[in-house]
């Protein structure tokens, strides 16, 4: 995973306990079933025997085995949600301090329509998820305290927490889970979750704290895909309070939303009947900053705020030089996708898509607009961190092809382009494109670029022909794929269809097996790359800078941040 | 009938202010609101249904004629009903004024530190033109002129921000008013425009102490400070004073870069925002409320120019009213 940074979360460390020899090694002599129980202390799912001798024969890695344990609701190590307790500070570790977090401050309604994962990140303090899915993606238990899937894999049985009170003193139920689901999955609904919960036909409720999702195929990390961002647990009466969080912020979080103003600031205040332990800072004030990041690292360096949402490449000098400024850095799936719509023309034409691939060079991209700062992209949208990768062979840089299929696509004269961008994660954005252009028009594609502001960016990502879209982290390679290229999903901004490509889908996030899935990838991988759906560069590394004071900042490639175990000195 | 010498060209210019405003506001309204669908959207967000926006579009009256809508518009903005603010979510006009206060304190700090500074110092380059002063001072203000406000920003910051430690990096005021937060910004803006006006004054200086009357009272004996103060200053002053004068729109809605650089919370942000999110009733009040502090500073301008100078200013704006 490699977390460069110098600041390891809480979650980081769990995982480094359970890297360690503990009765989980491989080569211990116990065998390696030992210290395997399932969280709801029934019996293990069917599928773990097999896992294990995977394990054994050397056949899946540590961590693949444990992610995949955990998808089962099976725990290696006494229990995931230990090692979460663990890092958070017991009762007199609680502090009146207050932290200051420069980030966006962007507007929130409807927390699952919501599209910038730094507007999730203020309610992740109010809100909770059914599970938790930590830095090194293994699922943990949240407000769903155990979970067991049928042997298929198409029913699931959660089980809920008992002590969870809404912040307004209702109980958190089976109720609450049921009402999200189903505003999930409406047909009207235009929440992302729509898609990635697209297999699941029925939500039933057992009684107060016992839920069945019942899917139409085999899902097999539905509990890791309960901690996307869109998919915080509302009250049930959310809709009928008129759906505006911010307005009615009811959660059952540790903290409450205290105060909350778009471009401004929102304040979370420590609750004092949370159901969990309670964490160390009292405040967390989340402050806007503007856009001009530069003027974030001085604020850092001057001590009016102590951790930044970001910086990017451009500022990674100066928060080197800067006193009062820690470098955090790690790598994650995130990466910048050029895609091409299959509906419009040009790209319509799949000789043309594959002509723009051909011409660019994404080892240059990398070097000149990222220094060289993450790994090149394979043009399938699947990164070799993720589990789910498997390799293909490497597609390589060929000019005059490029332009064989030029002409054969009638521009032997080459061809005008337009790449619509909107820097939304800053600069390096444009310097790819700038990149790209030089690469094309060596074989005679001529590319415009058409530079817009980043909000503006957002109303049309999903419309322009030509764009260049920034695609946050996933744990696994299929629920990007899922997300972004399945027939008509929410976020196909490609508008790729291909049938055979949605039924591997549909088989790939249904094996549990490790290896027989990178089979389907594979496949997945190969389509993508043969259709010339996309140019995708390169794999962000990602940076941040905090204060020197903050203790715990919980890094994750998601950007998912739980500020529960943060601490200051 | 004893109406004051002033009050008709004030008032010829106060209808000129209007219609001034008049035609910026059918401009405005113009660009941002004929494309009714690019509203609806706007308002009700890119999730909005086509249904849902045909509905907002009809109780809204937005399939009215262009120009009723626009008259209706006009009489709603006159009444103080601005709207609300579609990514703010708040009333444009409680929004826009503490903005706007805001912006008017960076400005008028600013303001105190530049004038009695460019004006002291080109007084001084221009009692005598040529000397070592002069030349110090003219090449001074080349330099801080020429230096654009991001760029001064940015070496404002490094310099006392980042190696030095001595003040803060932004200025969003979040725990309440603060002086230390204040300096930068003025600073940024008191170097972009103090040379600038320490030249007019010089060169206004220095055509006022060649002139015949300023030789008429060295002959007759009088002590140099006497000649600065008393007979060439406030004829000198008339072209720095309408400098100065158009500085105050351009502080007020046009430091965009200052105010963005330093998270400053002004109108220059908010306009900067408004714009990067197409938050048209935002747009279309800070356009107006830009145009009103041009013109309104305009004036104030002119009547400033009148006041300082007797031969031309009041007698010429009367005759003018009166012709």
């Amino acid at each position: 995973m490699g977390h460069g940074g110098t600041s390891r979360g809480c979650w980081s460390s769990a995982a480094e306990s359970a890297d360690g020899t503990g009765p989980l090694d491989a080569s211990g002599s116990d065998g390696p079933v030992k210290g395997l129980r399932s969280l709801d202390g029934g019996p293990l799912h069917p599928a773990v025997p097999g896992l294990v001798q995977q394990l054994d024969q050397g056949q899946i890695d540590r961590r693949t085995f444990l992610r995949t344990l955990s998808w089962l609701g099976v725990s290696a190590t006494g229990g995931a949600a230990a090692t979460l307790s663990a890092c958070a500070p017991g009762q007199d570790g609680q502090s009146g301090d207050s932290l200051r977090f420069a980030c966006a401050i962007q507007q929130i309604t409807d927390p699952a329509l919501s599209t910038w994962v730094e507007a999730s990140n203020i309610y992740r303090n109010a809100l909770e998820f059914l599970t938790e899915v930590d830095a090194d993606n293994i699922t943990h238990p949240y407000l769903a305290e155990s979970w067991r899937a049928s042997e298929d894999l198409k029913t699931w049985r959660f089980n809920l927490r008992r002590d969870v009170t809404w912040s307004n003193g209702d109980r958190f139920t089976a109720e609450d889970v049921l009402f999200n689901f189903r505003r999930w999955l409406s047909p009207d609904s235009k929440s992302v979750n729509r898609t990635s919960f697209s297999a699941v036909t029925d939500v039933e409720q057992v009684d107060d704290h016992t839920v069945v999702v019942h899917l139409s195929r085999p899902l097999c990390a539905l509990p890791e895909q309960l901690y996307a961002w869109t998919c915080p647990m509302l009250h049930r009466r959310f809709d009928a309070d008129g759906a505006d969080w911010p307005r009615n912020p009811i959660g059952t979080g540790p903290y409450r939303l205290a105060g909350f103003n778009v471009g401004r600031e929102a304040r979370l205040e420590r609750r004092d009947d949370y159901w969990g332990e309670r964490p160390f800072l009292a405040r967390i004030d989340y402050v806007d900053l503007g856009t001009d990041i530069s003027t974030h690292v001085a604020a850092l360096s001057a001590g009016q705020v102590d951790i930044l949402y970001r910086v990017t490449i451009a500022e990674l000098d100066l928060v080197k030089r800067v006193p009062g400024a820690v470098l955090v850095e790690h790598e994650a799936a995130q990466t910048l996708v050029l895609r091409m719509q299959m509906d419009k023309p040009p790209f319509d034409d799949r000789r043309i898509r594959q002509a723009v691939q051909l011409a660019a060079d994404n080892g240059a991209m990398l070097a000149l607009a990222y220094r060289g700062r993450g790994q090149v992209g394979e043009n399938h949208h699947v990164a070799p961190s993720q589990p789910d990768y498997a390799p293909l062979p490497r597609q390589r840089r060929n000019l005059p092809l490029a332009r064989q299929l030029l002409g054969e696509a009638g521009h032997p004269d080459g061809i005008d382009l337009e790449l619509t961008l909107g820097n939304t994660q800053g600069r390096y954005e444009q310097d790819t494109a700038q990149v790209l252009q030089q690469n094309l028009a060596e074989a005679g594609i001529r590319l415009k670029l058409n530079v817009i502001p980043a909000p503006e960016y957002w109303s049309v990502w999903d419309k322009v022909p030509f764009g260049l879209t920034s695609w946050a982290h996933r744990p696994l390679g299929v629920m990007t794929l899922d997300l972004a290229y399945r027939s008509g999903s929410v976020w196909n901004e490609s508008r790729f269809s291909n049938p055979a490509f949605d039924a591997g889908l549909d088989r790939a996030l249904g094996l549990l097996d490790p290896r027989e899935r990178a089979v389907e990838m594979a496949r997945l991988e190969q389509i993508l790359q043969d259709e010339a759906v996309m140019v995708q560069p390169y794999w962000c590394r990602k940076f941040t800078a905090i204060s020197p004071r903050v203790r715990n900042y919980p890094v994750h490639p998601s950007d998912y941040f739980r500020m529960t175990g943060v601490t200051l000195a | 009938m004893s109406l004051h010498p002033l009050a008709l060209p004030l008032l010829r210019r106060l209808l000129m202010l209007l219609l001034t405003m008049a035609a910026v506001s059918f401009l405005v309204f113009l660009v941002l609101e004929v494309n009714i669908d690019g509203v609806a959207v706007k308002v009700l967000g890119q999730f909005s249904t086509p249904d849902q926006r045909a509905a907002w579009l009809r109780e809204n009256g937005y399939l009215d004629p262009f120009l009723l809508r626009y008259l209706r518009w006009l009489g709603r903005f006159v009444t103080g009903d601005w709207g609300v603010s579609t990514y703010y979510q708040e009333e444009v006009l409680t929004l826009i004024l503490p903005r706007l206060a805001a912006s008017a304190l960076l400005a008028g700090a600013a303001l105190a530190v530049m004038t009695p500074l460019a004006l002291a110092l080109g007084v001084l380059a221009g009692v005598r033109p040529g000397s070592l002063t002069d030349r110090t001072v003219s090449t001074l203000s080349i330099l801080t002129t020429s230096a654009p406000e991001f760029a001064t920003a940015v070496f404002l910051t490094a310099i006392f921000v980042i190696t030095l430690g001595w003040l803060p990096g932004v200025s969003t005021m979040a725990g309440g008013f603060s002086v230390r937060e204040l300096v930068l910004p003025v600073a940024v803006l008191v170097l972009a425009s103090t040379g600038y006006i320490a030249r007019m004054t010089r060169a206004s200086m220095a055509e006022v102490m060649a002139s015949p009357y300023i030789r008429t009272a060295l002959l007759k004996g009088a002590s140099p400070m006497r000649i600065i103060l008393r007979h060439a200053l406030r004829n000198a002053l008339v072209t720095p004073m309408t400098v100065i004068m158009l500085q105050i729109p351009w502080i007020v809605s046009g430091v965009i870069i200052v105010e963005v650089f330093f998270a400053y919370r002004g109108f220059g942000t908010l306009v900067y925002q408004a714009a990067l999110n197409s938050d048209v009733y935002l747009i279309e009040a800070c356009a107006m409320v830009s145009v009103a502090v041009v013109v309104i500073s305009q004036l104030a301008s002119d009547l400033m120019q009148a006041m300082l100078d007797p031969r031309v200013g009041l007698g010429a704006l009367a005759k003018k009213g009166r012709s």
